[in-house]
């Protein structure tokens, strides 16, 4: 449930001293303090010990050195808006919102500063707009405010690119409520026209309900319908005949011949037009809900590296824009601070984190000479660093670019209803124009030879056409959601149903990313206690993954770890400590060779071997190894039952990545790949006619994942990658990648299925209309029964996906 | 008879205009920006905090 070195309840790391043991249940469980022992008996004597197991926190902890992050206000200015003297505001987004408590919390303490009038944060985006008294407080000040409660806020402007689709969202919203709203008018007057139809009608009555029709129904075509009629009007221009070219010839034809009607006492069909419109624009309103979120990936990208560095200047130090850095610029990097630009080591070593990178959770030493890249995370030691690259050249630019730049690559998916509209608009026209001159031939009034003419058009676009798709992808994302799989949209379902390539990310995706004890090897008459309360006790202040798994190690064996004493670290190297018995070294096998310790030769394969000795004599090994997730074989095997190719692509070394692909029988593994490696590759399988969804969790990972036909990310990644990539699984289970490419496979058929059924429709009532007898009743019943049939096999999909895993669900979820 | 019917339908019709012109009105407000937000908002049980409290995006930039 949680890592041994989490509390049960809160899910933090144990600070050592303060681990409380309590044994509920039968079960023995850690917490960090007696707070959190209470918290969980009272949940656990309420029954609701399932509340652990439902939750879902997406990150853990707060974003590192958030406490004392320091804000420039001439940094921040840039951002505000100013109204008048004493009112402002500042736009933000705020990192490290993982729910509803924390957008509360935010709201209430901000509030009650003085100085900010009001604070909104919005809950699926988490960004915020603070209004405030620029007399009274500051942006700085502000900023500080909310990083002492333990979020990271980061000013933002919103890009035009996203102001621009958030009025795109809207104006859609009302135009489909407009839409909406005037069609349950027409409605009404409708039935009154067929309840006339049947039963007889005053031709007064019947020409007045008409008129009120033809009222509301315009509107819906040229307000409401107008994205169509443009789309079909560009589609016009460049001659490629497309699904809004159906939808305006059916809607068009329909509302002409209506009108037409209108003025010599015939049928009017105005719902006709109306409902297609409206349910079309209800299908798009769907769709375009999901895609909101993931613009701002790039923005998210670029903020990685740090706005402000230490530039060393006469053996002082100013506080710069990193901007304003220029390559020969000396700069200074504390511990817990990021590397603002691409630099190279000049004085001192450090340990870097270069998860952003490589995607390893490792720490790694660099020295005097090595190169550092924008955006990691130096860990142990200030370092002074020579600037390589102005900022906009630096590593996470570069690679914020590449994001850019695939994304805008990528084609907007061609959906198979366009496709068949690209047969079918060609083909409609031509039996139009062949029923029109049949008719002309034969001796009947030129007005007749048209009036069927249109007739042709008007049922080629049926309801259920409109309706086929839409409420399939309708049905499989709501599934899909509620079993945490979330699609960025239809188009994306489309293409994972496509799918024939799938590259996995090792660490992170494949793995835990969380470095644990594999294997405790202990020198001849040592036990195996012995060692873990030696190397705990060296590592148990340390902030090193590796350390936190020997502790974690420890303390699941029980052990009460002895609080530590002047422990001395060599970064890259290992920890050393004298006790009284003497001193105690915990690191690397040169480290402990330096100091003369005679080490014999143990084989461990890929693992990482951490060696302990006390007083001069080896005590034994510590086997480090990063675990593979319990379920990646099974979903491995069940991908490639699906008839999928799977390859690891992995920056890590290749006997690693090599060792986990023979496990869960990958078949093909590439290593030692930086990031833009991983995209090009992504793209090469493209050009060699593969469609590729890449599955990864890691900043390193965001190029490959844009780049991909489909990404994938799984909760427990960063944002970044969670924000560019197409499909979300929010709970960190691979499993779900296999029901994710089951449901969209399944999705595609029943789409198949409908636009079987609604095309069918067209096969009876294209001859009849051709030929001049359609009665509009048999084109009511033909539409009203196609479009049943196709709502009900969309729901039929969603019960055959509730079906299928809920058997399976079980076991896997827990 | 007529009469009644067309009175009945300029009715409704006005009835309609105005439940779609508040509709309007909140799209623009952006009521239906954050539609995630306040099922969560509505359990904060003080007072309210939102006294015309914007959306936190998008409009307020244009001005």
């Amino acid at each position: 449930m949680s890592a041994p070195d989490t509390c049960v309840h809160c899910a933090l790391p144990i600070p050592p001293a303060d681990l409380v043991i309590d044994t509920i249940n039968g079960e023995q469980l850690h917490f960090c303090c007696r707070g959190c022992q209470g918290v969980y008996r009272i949940i656990s004597g309420a029954g609701l010990q399932n509340f652990y197991r439902q939750r879902e926190w997406v990150e853990q902890g707060v974003p590192v050195g958030v406490f004392d992050t320091k804000f420039e206000e001439n940094l921040l200015d840039g951002h505000v808006t100013t109204h008048d003297e004493s009112s402002a505001e500042i736009s933000l987004i705020i990192e490290g919102i993982r729910c509803a408590s924390c957008v509360w919390l935010l709201e209430k303490l901000l509030s009650k500063e003085p100085g900010i009038a009001s604070i909104r944060v919005n809950y699926g985006t988490h960004r915020a707009l603070v209004r405030f008294n620029p007399q009274q407080t500051s942006p700085a000040r502000i900023f500080t405010s909310i990083a002492r409660l333990g979020y990271l806020p980061h000013p933002f402007t919103a890009g035009i690119a996203q102001q621009a689709a958030l009025r795109e969202q809207r104006s859609l919203l009302i135009r489909f409520g407009t839409a909406a709203f005037l069609s349950m008018q027409l409605m009404g007057f409708s039935l009154a026209l067929y309840g006339g139809y049947f039963h007889g009608i005053d031709a007064g009555i019947r020409q007045m309900i008409q008129y009120f029709a033809a009222a509301v129904a315009t509107p819906v075509v040229f307000y409401s319908g107008w994205p169509f009629l443009t789309g079909a009007w560009r589609s016009l221009k460049n001659r490629a005949p497309s699904m809004d070219m159906l939808i305006t010839l059916g809607v068009l034809s329909a509302y002409c011949y209506s009108i037409y009607a209108l003025c010599t006492d015939g049928e009017v069909y105005f719902d006709t037009a109306a409902m297609i419109i409206t349910l079309i624009l209800l299908g798009r309103l769907f769709e375009g809900t999901a895609r909101n979120r993931s613009t701002s990936g790039i923005d998210k990208l670029l903020r990685l590296a740090p706005d402000s560095a230490n530039r060393i200047e006469q053996e002082q130090i100013y506080t710069v824009a990193s901007a304003s850095l220029i390559p020969g610029d000396l700069i200074l990097v504390r511990p817990g601070e990021l590397i603002p630009v691409d630099c190279r080591i000049q004085d001192g070593e450090t340990e870097l984190d270069e998860s952003t990178v490589t995607g390893e959770p490792m720490p790694v030493l660099r020295k005097p000479g090595d190169p550092v890249s924008a955006g990691t995370l130096n860990l142990s030691a200030s370092v002074k660093l020579r600037v390589e690259r102005v900022a906009a050249e630096s590593f996470v630019a570069r690679m914020a670019r590449i994001v850019e730049e695939a994304q805008n690559r990528k084609a907007p998916i061609q959906s198979l209803a366009d496709k068949l509209a690209t047969l079918f608009v060609p083909v409609v026209t031509l039996v139009a124009a062949g029923t029109w001159l049949f008719w002309l031939t034969r001796d009947v009034p030129h007005a007749e030879a048209l009036l069927n003419a249109v007739a042709v058009l008007i049922v080629a676009c049926p309801c259920a056409l409109g309706l086929a798709t839409p409420t399939a992808i309708l049905v499989a994302s709501g599934n899909a959601a509620a079993r945490g799989i979330l699609f960025r949209g239809g188009d994306i379902l489309e293409m994972t149903a496509r799918i024939d390539l799938v590259a996995f990310d090792k660490t992170g995706t494949l793995t835990l990313g969380k470095p644990t004890v594999a294997k405790v090897l202990p020198a001849p008459g040592q036990s195996e206690e012995g060692l873990l309360r030696l190397a705990s006790r060296v590592e148990s202040g340390s902030n090193h993954p590796i350390a936190k798994a020997i502790v974690a190690r420890a303390k699941a064996a029980g052990i009460v770890i002895e609080a530590a004493e002047s422990v001395e670290t060599v970064p890259g190297r290992g920890a050393r400590m004298v006790g009284k018995t003497g001193e105690i070294l915990v690191g690397s096998r040169p480290f402990l060779a330096d100091k003369g310790i005679e080490i014999p030769a143990v084989s461990s394969g890929v693992l990482t071997e951490v060696y302990v000795s006390l007083a001069g004599s080896w005590c034994g090994v510590l086997l480090i190894q990063d675990p593979l997730r319990r379920e990646a074989g099974e979903a491995v095997s069940c991908l490639q039952q699906m008839g999928l190719q799977t390859v690891l692509l992995s920056g890590d070394r290749l006997a690693t990545a090599a060792e986990v692909t023979t496990r869960l029988a990958i078949s093909d593994v590439l290593a030692e790949l930086s990031p833009a490696d991983k995209a090009a590759w992504v793209i090469d399988q493209q050009h060699s006619g593969h469609r590729v969804l890449m599955v990864g969790d890691g900043i390193n990972d965001t190029p490959a994942l844009s780049s991909a036909d489909v990404g994938c990310a799984m909760a427990g990644g960063t944002d970044i990658a969670l924000e560019t990539s197409d499909l979300v699984l929010t709970r960190p289970n691979l499993h779900r990648l296999y029901e994710a490419v089951f449901i969209a496979r399944k999705t595609m058929l029943v789409i198949k299925q409908n636009l079987f059924w609604a095309f069918a429709y067209n096969l009876v009532t294209i001859p009849m209309a051709a030929s001049g007898n359609l009665a509009p009743v048999w084109a009511a019943v033909a539409m009203a029964s196609s479009s049943l049939l196709v709502v009900n096999n969309s729901l039929r999909l969603g019960r055959l996906i509730r079906r299928t895993f809920s058997v399976a669900k079980q076991p896997a979820s827990n | 008879m007529l009469q009644s019917i067309v009175i009945l339908i300029l009715l409704s019709l006005c009835i309609g205009t105005g439940a779609w012109l508040f509709f309007i009105w909140t799209v623009k407000r952006g009521d239906f920006d954050d539609v995630e937000g306040p099922k969560y908002r509505m359990l904060d049980d003080e007072e309210a905090t939102s006294e015309q409290a914007p959306p936190p995006q998008g409009e307020n930039h244009d001005k």
